[in-house]
């Protein structure tokens, strides 16, 4: 469990979510009557009020100017629109923006995997000189806050005539998630037990091949998503990229902020945006939950 | 653990008499001396990668940003790429000397203090509450909390500033709803206790999730014979929670406890998005006034020197969070 929690991973990768219908215990949970009422009461209270802003998004997104626009907010769109969004993607710069987003994410994500995972392998397989020294520079470089490096990081990037590129972002970016993928892949091949590992060398497989034909396929799931969480950490970021670069050279997130400080009080085609740039990250956010529920279940109980 | 670092020679050596008798299928592994050395040698090649990256884009710029908050360096160096005359101290006496900094430092830590407690009683309340409500109750808190938690933090931002405005806000025609309130037309920002209580419910209303669902998990792991036990003995619900629940969550409260310090402390996309990147002095966090620093005024050493600052401000607790980890095992 710790081992999910600590590295910031969303639980949700780790902690399974019981359904535990049968299995409550009479004594604490099972309780039927007014105190299960009135948990289920505050219960749902706090599901609509978590609930509530996701909602308003939507429900400012499909509609038009004037019902955005008004002292009497509506609680439904009265004549619901795809106007907000038409003029979201046909807004300057969105679908090159959109283009930029996925290029630097996938590329940063597809590197901190390989990179991450070797790293990986060697702390979570090898004992060497100097381990304990790197898991705890994984550790402490997760916890800076990378807005403090932005300047040295702009007079390095400098150095090597990167800034103002996108391949310059994307090693940022690379070096953002890598933190985070070493430390979750090495938690991921440590509940591949050892054994396994042994048993393949003592049936005459190399290491190389133990690697590829046992670890690796059962570090699969593993792999998914933490490759799914870097891409939401990186598609979310903004703040490096929008120092960095000149505005021709953004990504969607980056699109969003600017957009909202020009346009001032056009909330409708801005909640539109809203919604399409989070879209696939919500949606890939949900994929891994479930993924993991499963996956994990091993790596939450460790300790 | 230990079988790897005792008994590898032993492994390998078995697996070399197996080969034989197996008539030497798989290639590979010839000598047994080159063998040692090739596997003490393989964990360093493996992590190569991953060490050059994060000292050339992590290790070296914060090396760069020390230095720097020794210089004086202004927006003319940046361009022409001069290096920026020794300042010495003179950042740290200016920072350190400004009654603003320590304005700044005030409202880091009471917000933070304040978002963290906030966010794991509540957290902790939403678990235990899970654990009470019916099944379906239950999934729908959860679909919520993700669809909260899945939400990229700009966009949870640019929400929160949309109900709060001061015109068209929905929050504002739902509080002017309570009879006898007049909120038409009410500013959040005006009053910085105010624009900071939106900030601080954004960010709770962000972390709850993660704390919430992990403390559930953490929950489910209690035996429940210890509880049954407790409540055989006549413990009521109260006393089995701080005498059986509680400490078998305390490592797990702590740990979430500490990351969110670090997390809350560095408060920074939430003030940005929310004052429309252009923060008044009031909604100044550390992070935040770095960057103003930085970016709006040029002042990079300046900028770095707080950095630095923020970043040692934190060490304690970092150092906590990671001797915890040890602690724990988990790192082993």
């Amino acid at each position: 469990m710790a081992a999910v929690t600590s590295t910031g991973l969303p639980p949700a990768l780790a902690p399974k979510v019981p359904k535990r219908r049968s299995t409550e215990s009479p004594l604490t949970h099972g309780r039927r009557g007014p105190g299960r009422v009135i948990a289920n009461v505050v219960g749902l209270l706090f599901t609509v009020i978590m609930i509530f802003p996701a909602y308003w998004v939507i429900n400012t997104a499909f509609k038009p100017p004037n019902e955005v626009l008004s002292f009497t907010p509506a609680f439904w769109p009265e004549n619901p629109t795809f106007d907000n969004f038409k003029s979201a993607v046909n807004a300057p710069n969105f679908l090159l923006d959109l283009r930029n987003s996925v290029v630097i994410t996938l590329s940063a994500v597809a590197c901190a995997l390989v990179v991450g995972f070797l790293a990986a392998l060697a702390i979570a397989r090898f004992r060497f000189y100097g381990r304990r020294s790197l898991i705890m520079i994984v550790l402490i470089v997760q916890m800076v806050p990378f807005i403090a490096l932005l300047i040295p990081l702009y007079l390095t990037l400098n150095a090597v005539q990167l800034t103002n590129t996108l391949p310059g972002v994307t090693i940022v970016y690379l070096v953002f998630v890598l933190p985070y993928t070493v430390w979750t892949l090495r938690g991921f091949i440590s509940n591949v037990p050892k054994e396994l590992d042994e048993a393949a060398m003592v049936d005459g497989c190399t290491r190389m091949q133990t690697f590829y034909r046992i670890i690796l396929p059962l570090v699969g799931p593993g792999l998914v998503a933490t490759s799914i969480f870097g891409f939401i950490q990186a598609w979310n970021e903004f703040i490096i990229i929008n120092t960095l670069n000149s505005p021709e050279k953004q990504n969607l997130m980056a699109w969003l902020l600017q957009n909202q400080t020009l346009r001032g009080t056009t909330y409708g085609p801005l909640m539109a945006g809203a919604v399409i740039t989070s879209l696939p990250v919500v949606v890939f956010f949900l994929m891994i939950q479930k993924h993991i529920a499963v996956g994990l279940t091993a790596g939450a109980v460790k300790g | 653990m230990d079988v790897l670092r005792s008994s590898p020679v032993t492994v390998l050596d078995t697996a070399g008499a197996q080969r034989d008798v197996q008539s030497a299928t798989p290639p590979g592994r010839r000598g047994s001396r080159f063998r040692v050395t090739k596997k003490k040698a393989t964990p360093y090649l493996l992590a190569t990668p991953a060490i050059l990256l994060l000292f050339g884009l992590l290790g070296y710029p914060l090396f760069r940003m020390t230095v720097l908050s020794f210089q004086n360096m202004r927006l003319r160096h940046l361009l022409r790429g001069e290096t920026p005359p020794w300042a010495g101290l003179d950042n740290y006496k200016r920072v350190f000397s400004d009654p603003f900094f320590w304005t700044v430092v005030r409202n880091t830590v009471v917000f933070t203090v304040v978002a963290v407690g906030l966010s794991v009683l509540l957290g902790l309340l939403v678990a235990l509450l899970m654990r009470r409500v019916s099944a379906w109750v239950r999934i729908g808190m959860i679909i919520a909390m993700m669809l909260v938690w899945a939400m990229p933090p700009l966009i949870q931002a640019q929400i929160f500033k949309w109900m709060v405005d001061a015109d068209f806000g929905v929050l504002n025609y739902m509080i002017d709803q309570i009879p006898g309130v007049n909120f038409t037309n009410h500013s959040w920002w005006i009053d910085s206790v105010q624009g900071w209580s939106v900030i601080t419910t954004l960010v709770v209303w962000g972390a709850i999730p993660f704390l919430a669902v992990t403390l559930f998990a953490g929950l489910s792991q209690v035996p429940r014979d210890l509880v049954e036990a407790a409540t055989v003995d006549g413990a009521n619900a109260w006393q089995v929670f701080r005498n059986v629940t509680l400490p078998i969550l305390r490592p797990l409260i702590i740990i979430v406890t500490t990351l969110s310090v670090i997390w809350d402390f560095q408060v920074f996309t939430q003030i940005w998005v929310l004052r429309d990147s252009k923060p008044e002095r009031e909604y100044l966090a550390l992070s935040v006034y770095a960057y103003t620093e930085s970016f709006g005024r040029s002042n990079y050493s300046l900028g770095s020197a707080i950095a630095l600052i923020t970043v040692l401000l934190m060490l304690g607790v970092m150092a906590f969070y990671i001797r915890q980890m040890f602690k724990m095992g988990d790192v082993e």
